[in-house]
């Protein structure tokens, strides 16, 4: 073979190794219905094996655009459940209120004086809070799932929202004032988080390969924050143990999870904070998806994998954290929401971290609305209804990762 | 030979994991526009070698430079430029398309606020094409066999856009075919864009017939360097691989092809 053969030679050579395989056989040219899974070997018709020109077939879809097309139909759907999700948190309660009744009381602040000071001052900042912590929940979960490379890791497994939880015990047990326990929470998130990070760098300079200068490995990152969430948990239980009865239930309740008593100051607080770090989220992606190569692949295109990997993992923490602050410890949003996306959005984009945002603040908002409206038990916190939906959905997901990988199974 | 543009100078180099020095004062220099083989027995330090060359580990000691500019003081992403790296066995996301992989070749070329150019999509389509994997674009890389998973990963490192270009073992777990393909591809780029290409490689046969250069590495020294017809010897490859041979004239190319010797129950009569 000389060095200036065309480059059409080398396709058809691939082409002919592909069609004695039978399963691969290309499909008649021009045949390719959309409908076709994506391993479709249509791809590899003949007509564009042969035109290997840098201008692409007119007709072409690529997966690209059509993964953008699926984000952005189902970022509609998203959006139409999550503002009915919403309209309904506000029209739910125990005066059920009819929509234009409770958008005008809202928005115009007319009509029944009540109903102003139901919509406004009680229903909106929970359903905004609602909002708010699910985004920041599940996409904390989708960029540290995608750091530790690992399904299982989410906030409630690797200690952060432990940290946050015993911030906020800890600020009830001092008896600071209310409107304190949120910043607790949010630096006990971030004091679990560092606890975390020193461990497992530490751990890792034991190693024969030392990686200085923040160099988590993603295994270990896991392994130490299950063991920091369960020193965490254990201290929360011991301070609830240790309390006098009328704080105990207090502490407990806000370790459960709940959205009982949002103000307006907190909502704005939590929007403009979890905003800031949203952004910055979106503004990493890029990084993350270049680190997914691998850290060597990574460091060949410029990313530094350590640095890189920090700073995702500060991103994810301060979400979580913020989340936890409004909320307390919601469990479930953040493991499951980035599982549901993947599946049906297909690989992380910018669009699929969005959607994450989103599905996780319709999951918590509805979560709530069952929690309240739909459950004959009255009051209870939505952490607990998103723990039971919780269990089985680790369970199902644990059950599959158990099935042979049928990348590696080939 | 060695003033062309894109040559690459270890000077003093040493390089380990921990205290455990692998490569250990090494003066090297790979010449700029030529495709050099690294060769030696397995764990020599080709692959720490070329990740020093790369900057992927910290040396203990001693310069890495690219036409006098030490790697060491360019920003990640600068080196990212003008050096390309496709790692031993690199696996990719689960579910990423063909297409999707390649664009992130660009990643050192893309700014904050000006994501995607005409640039980036040229460099793309020109990789996909050059690699032949085209008409791959939109399938999982995790569904594509091995060879074509290769190619893929090398248009990565083509989109990458890069004059000096790096591949640790790219023929490795690939069958004949697929083998000359890809090395048939890097002497391609070689020689119409000039590319300096580094490669390890464990036929010594296919390394005297696709490099310029040669580096035989032997605990984490080069034991021998220069053009293969002067380095590979048969007292060379006897001393560092401990394998008795022959060296013969390819019949095709005439470049050294290394003939080890048969042990006597399988000699000819």
């Amino acid at each position: 073979m000389s060095e200036t053969r065309p480059e059409s030679d080398v396709e058809p050579a691939d082409a002919a190794a592909e069609r004695t395989k039978p399963h691969r056989r290309p499909s008649p040219i021009g045949s390719r219905p959309l409908a076709r899974p994506r391993t479709s070997p249509a791809a590899l018709a003949p007509n564009t094996a042969r035109s290997g020109h840098a201008t692409a077939p007119v007709h072409r879809v690529s997966a690209i655009a059509r993964q953008r097309r699926r984000v952005a139909l189902l970022a509609l759907a998203g959006l139409a459940l999550l503002a009915a999700a919403m309209l309904a948190g506000i029209c739910l309660g125990e005066n059920d209120l009819s929509p234009a009744r409770a958008l005008n009381a809202l928005f115009f602040g007319t009509g029944d004086r009540g109903d102003v000071l139901l919509v406004g001052r009680f229903r909106t900042p929970r359903v905004l809070s609602a909002v708010i912590a699910g985004a920041g929940l599940a996409v904390a979960g989708a960029v540290l799932q995608r750091v530790a490379r690992n399904p299982l890791a989410s906030p409630d497994v690797v200690g952060i929202t432990g940290g946050a939880s015993l911030g906020a015990t800890a600020a009830v047990a001092l008896g600071l004032a209310a409107p304190l326990t949120p910043v607790a929470a949010l630096g006990g998130g971030l004091c679990a988080a560092t606890v975390l990070g020193l461990l497992a760098v530490q751990i890792d300079g034991s190693q024969a390969a030392p990686r200085l200068k923040g160099g988590i490995s993603p295994t270990r990152l896991v392994l130490v924050g299950l063991a920091v969430q369960a020193g965490l948990t254990a201290a929360v239980n011991l301070f609830i143990v240790r309390f006098p009865a009328e704080l105990a239930s207090s502490a407990l309740h806000w370790t459960t999870g709940s959205l009982y008593g949002r103000n307006w100051n907190e909502t704005i607080i939590g929007a403009v904070t979890m905003t800031a770090a949203l952004t910055a989220a979106f503004a990493l992606h890029r990084r993350a998806a270049v680190l997914d190569l691998g850290d060597d692949a990574a460091g060949a295109l410029g990313v530094r994998p350590g640095p890189a990997r920090l700073q995702l993992l500060a991103v994810a923490v301060v979400l979580a954290s913020l989340a936890v602050a409004l909320t307390g410890p919601v469990g479930f949003v953040a493991l499951a929401v980035p599982h549901l996306v993947h599946r049906l959005a297909g690989p992380p984009t910018p669009g699929t971290l969005a959607l994450n945002a989103l599905a996780g603040a319709l999951l918590l908002l509805t979560a709530d609305l069952v929690a309240q409206h739909a459950l004959p038990l009255d009051g209870l916190p939505v952490g607990v209804v998103t723990a039971t939906l919780g269990a089985p959905f680790l369970l199902a997901l644990m059950a599959r990762q158990n099935r042979p990988d049928p990348r590696t199974a080939r | 030979m060695t003033n062309a543009p894109n040559a690459i100078t270890a000077e003093n180099l040493r390089i380990g994991y921990g205290r455990h020095t692998i490569v250990a004062d090494l003066d090297l220099t790979l010449p700029g526009g030529r495709v050099t083989a690294i060769v030696g027995p397995n764990a020599c330090g080709k692959s720490t070698l070329l990740r020093g060359l790369a900057r992927l580990i910290a040396p203990a000691a001693g310069t890495v430079a690219i036409d006098g500019d030490d790697v060491h003081r360019m920003s990640a992403r600068a080196l990212a430029r003008r050096l390309g790296l496709l790692p031993q066995q690199p696996v990719a996301p689960e579910g990423i398309s063909v297409e999707a992989l390649v664009r992130l070749g660009r990643y050192p070329h893309q700014r904050a606020l000006r994501p995607w150019s005409a640039a980036d999509s040229a460099a793309v389509e020109t990789a996909l094409v050059r690699t032949g994997t085209a008409a791959l674009r939109d399938l999982p890389v995790d569904h594509l066999s091995g060879g074509q998973r290769q190619r893929a990963w090398i248009a990565l490192a083509l989109a990458q856009d890069t004059p000096l270009l790096l591949l640790d073992e790219p023929t490795t777990f690939l069958d004949l075919r697929h083998q000359l393909d890809v090395l048939d591809l890097v002497s391609e780029l070689n020689a119409t864009a000039d590319r300096t290409v580094v490669m390890v490689l464990h036929d010594l046969g296919q390394a005297a017939r696709y490099a310029d250069h040669l580096v035989v590495m032997r605990d984490g020294a080069p034991a021998a360097v220069g053009p293969p017809a002067d380095v590979l010897t048969a007292e060379l490859v006897e001393d560092v691989f401990g394998v008795p041979c022959r060296v013969v004239p390819d019949p095709e190319t005439g470049t050294p092809l290394v003939v080890p010797r048969a042990s006597a129950r399988h000699r000819r009569p």
